[in-house]
């Protein structure tokens, strides 16, 4: 199917990462879930099987390959049926990295990027705060330049593998009068003196580490800055776009995991004398299910073809992420629903899944965020 | 040294068939390398690093779409590929035949490995036939391979907990098992570098092979049905055995 977009070299990825995720992942996932994070080990193992690098430069040891080999490796890996072992792993590839492979120079990108492909270091982004999540221009942390280095002051919140990465990218004022025009990037150490995480308890995304970070006087040498300074607030809104397509693949695949376990139990179950899957109301539920599924679908194989012919698909991103974000919500509603008790039980994957999708239409910008940027696009 | 590696392009053991027709099914499923056919490939690769200074050639018989097969095996490491195109649906004497001509033309090689069979078909011959036909020695349901100088020795799986040794001279053809080895899934950088090796499309009807006097037609398919359900017997024990002895003689028609 989509032979359009997937050729013969995305086919052979799908099986090699189907595999990957089946023998490697999966029988994993409850273990990782109960240790709130996913281990550096599956980090080196993905690396040595190049799934960590997809899009990034040849030269650092990447695989220069297109963004539809980027939805591969979402979707498969989403099929592993928790979100956290999925938010670790494209917060690595997709989220993260890609400010570092875009804005970075020479040196930089030697230094770390080869090893985030590799997968002997992991990283993290840290925009949000305490204070500000949506309104990204509201960041108060600062880094002050004092000499050869900045001085970080100010806090961070909700930070994916915030606690477990070796390096972050750490959005920061440098102008703090100048809103937006005021953000640069820094590229923080872990061990970097005044630098503190700590872990944060949530709903879902158990597998994922999740952290607060503080910066008390936290010294970045000046060849840390990443790209230009006072250009952060850019690079952010420019990889939103690549994000956030990325989370809308993930949603599909992970509400396609849910309909198809979903189907696989129905048709078990049975109810007054016959399969639950044969009674007219869960059939049209079952029906309701997939048209939305294959709507979120078509909406990020459009935005990806346009991404790929190099047009514009801001708009489109938007819309895909509204839709998609909302529509796993719908999904896994439905999907436990059918599940009748036992979905909430936790011996069934659908009682995680559905905690785990409720913070996509929070997360990578909330849906009436994206809302706001549709209405703008379309000047309404 | 020069190894062959003979590989099908089958639908998906985990794929939906969906028959059109008497004896047509949907296509537009995945299809895969066939399962046993990974063990060859897997092997092949592994001789060649261990000799050194040796070509890895996979060969398929198929349709266009056979080459996403070819492209599957190259990210595994063989170097170059060969598909005989065709769209007929070729049977193992015709397949062998076919395998025998392109081999054959592409100068001949040491090794041949093939999978034991196919998990579509499943004849179990491609093998024998085609040793039979370049004369060479040949070996099937291969768990264990060694290759010293000109000598190989393996370890065939035969009836139940019954496995044969076999020594044999280069040049061989070797079938192979599923315990053979854990075939490794291509990595990505494997998968970019396949995409610029070599697959050479050779016409079947190119090759001018001698029709063979028999051959397979598939006249219907027909999906296998697999329909269990519990039956209770009620009663005294006298009466449970003979409404058990009715049911094995009346409905299963076993007794
Ligand atoms: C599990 C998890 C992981 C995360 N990982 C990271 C990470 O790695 N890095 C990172 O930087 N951030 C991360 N985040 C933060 C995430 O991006 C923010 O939560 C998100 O941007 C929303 O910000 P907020 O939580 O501050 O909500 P707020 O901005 O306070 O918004 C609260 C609510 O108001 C709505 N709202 C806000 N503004 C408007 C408006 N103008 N009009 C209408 N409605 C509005 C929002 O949509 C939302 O529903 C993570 C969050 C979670 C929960």
């Amino acid at each position: 199917m989509y032979r359009d977009i997937f050729k013969e070299e995305h086919i052979i990825l799908r099986e090699s990462l189907k595999r990957f995720v089946e023998n490697e992942i999966v029988p994993h996932v409850d273990r990782w879930e109960e240790e709130r994070s996913i281990p550096k080990e599956i980090f080196k193992q993905m690396g040595e099987m190049g799934y960590l690098g997809i899009r990034h430069p040849v030269e650092y040891g990447g695989s220069g390959g297109d963004i539809f080999m980027t939805l591969v490796l979402a979707e498969e890996i989403a099929r592993c049926r928790s979100a956290g072992v999925m938010a670790a792993v494209t917060m690595h590839t997709d989220m993260a990295s890609p400010h570092l492979a875009r804005k970075g120079n020479r040196e930089q990108k030697q230094k770390y990027l080869t090893r985030i492909i590799s997968g002997e270091i992991r990283c993290g982004i840290a925009v949000t705060e305490p204070d500000a999540g949506s309104d990204v221009a509201g960041i108060k942390t600062t880094a002050r330049r004092n000499g050869d280095s900045y001085l970080l002051n100010g806090s961070k919140m909700f930070i994916t593998n915030g606690y477990n990465a070796e390096i972050l990218f750490v959005a920061a004022k440098t102008s703090p009068e100048a809103g937006h025009r005021g953000i640069s990037i820094f590229i923080v150490e872990k061990d970097t003196y005044g630098f503190s995480a700590k872990k944060l308890e949530k709903m879902g995304w158990l597998a994922s580490d999740t952290a607060e970070l503080t910066f008390e006087d936290c010294r970045i040498p000046r060849e840390n800055l990443l790209g230009e300074e006072n250009r952060g607030f850019y690079y952010i809104m420019n990889n939103f776009q690549d994000e956030r397509l990325v989370i809308s693949a993930i949603c599909v695949s992970h509400a396609q995991q849910a309909m198809d376990d979903t189907i696989a139990y129905a048709q078990q179950r049975q109810t007054f004398g016959k399969s639950l899957s044969e009674h007219q109301a869960i059939r049209h539920k079952r029906a309701a299910i997939a048209l939305q599924i294959e709507a979120g679908r078509q909406l990020v194989y459009h935005a990806a073809r346009m991404y790929a012919w190099g047009l514009d698909r801001s708009k489109e991103i938007s819309i895909c992420k509204a839709f998609c974000a909302e529509m796993i919500n719908r999904v896994a509603y439905d999907c436990l629903q059918i599940h009748g008790g036992f979905g909430y039980m936790k011996e069934y994957p659908i009682e995680r899944m559905y905690r785990d999708v409720r913070v996509w239409s929070i997360g990578g910008g909330a849906t009436e965020v994206m809302k706001n940027d549709i209405a703008k696009r379309l000047n309404i | 040294m020069k190894i062959c590696v003979c590989v099908k392009h089958v639908p998906d053991s985990a794929a939906k068939i969906t028959i059109k027709g008497k004896n047509q099914f949907d296509e537009s499923i995945n299809f895969i390398l066939n399962p046993y056919d990974e063990h060859a490939v897997e092997e092949a690769v592994r001789v060649k690093k261990q000799v050194g200074d040796s070509e890895v050639i996979a060969v398929s018989v198929g349709k266009k779409d056979a080459i996403n097969t070819l492209r599957s095996a190259l990210a595994m490491g063989a170097d170059r590929a060969i598909l005989i195109k065709t769209n007929i649906r070729a049977d193992s004497v015709i397949t062998s035949r076919a395998l025998k001509a392109a081999i054959g033309q592409d100068g001949k090689p040491d090794i041949i490995f093939t999978g034991k069979a196919s998990i579509d078909n499943e004849g179990f011959q491609t093998m024998y036939r085609l040793a039979a036909a370049l004369n060479m020695s040949v070996a099937s349901n291969v768990i264990a391979f060694s290759l010293d100088q000109e000598r190989v020795l393996v370890e065939c799986e035969m009836e139940a907990d019954a496995r044969g040794i076999i020594d044999m001279p280069l040049p061989c053809v070797i079938g192979t098992s599923k315990g053979l080895n854990k075939p490794s899934y291509p990595t990505l950088p494997a998968i970019m570098k396949a995409k610029k090796k070599e697959v050479k499309i050779i016409d079947l009807e190119s090759l001018a092979i001698e029709k063979p006097m028999s051959s397979i037609e598939i006249l219907e398919l027909k999906p296998a049905v697999e329909e269990r359900s519990s039956k209770e017997l009620k009663g005294q024990p006298e009466e449970v055995v003979m409404q058990l002895i009715r049911v094995l003689r009346e409905e299963a028609k076993v007794l």
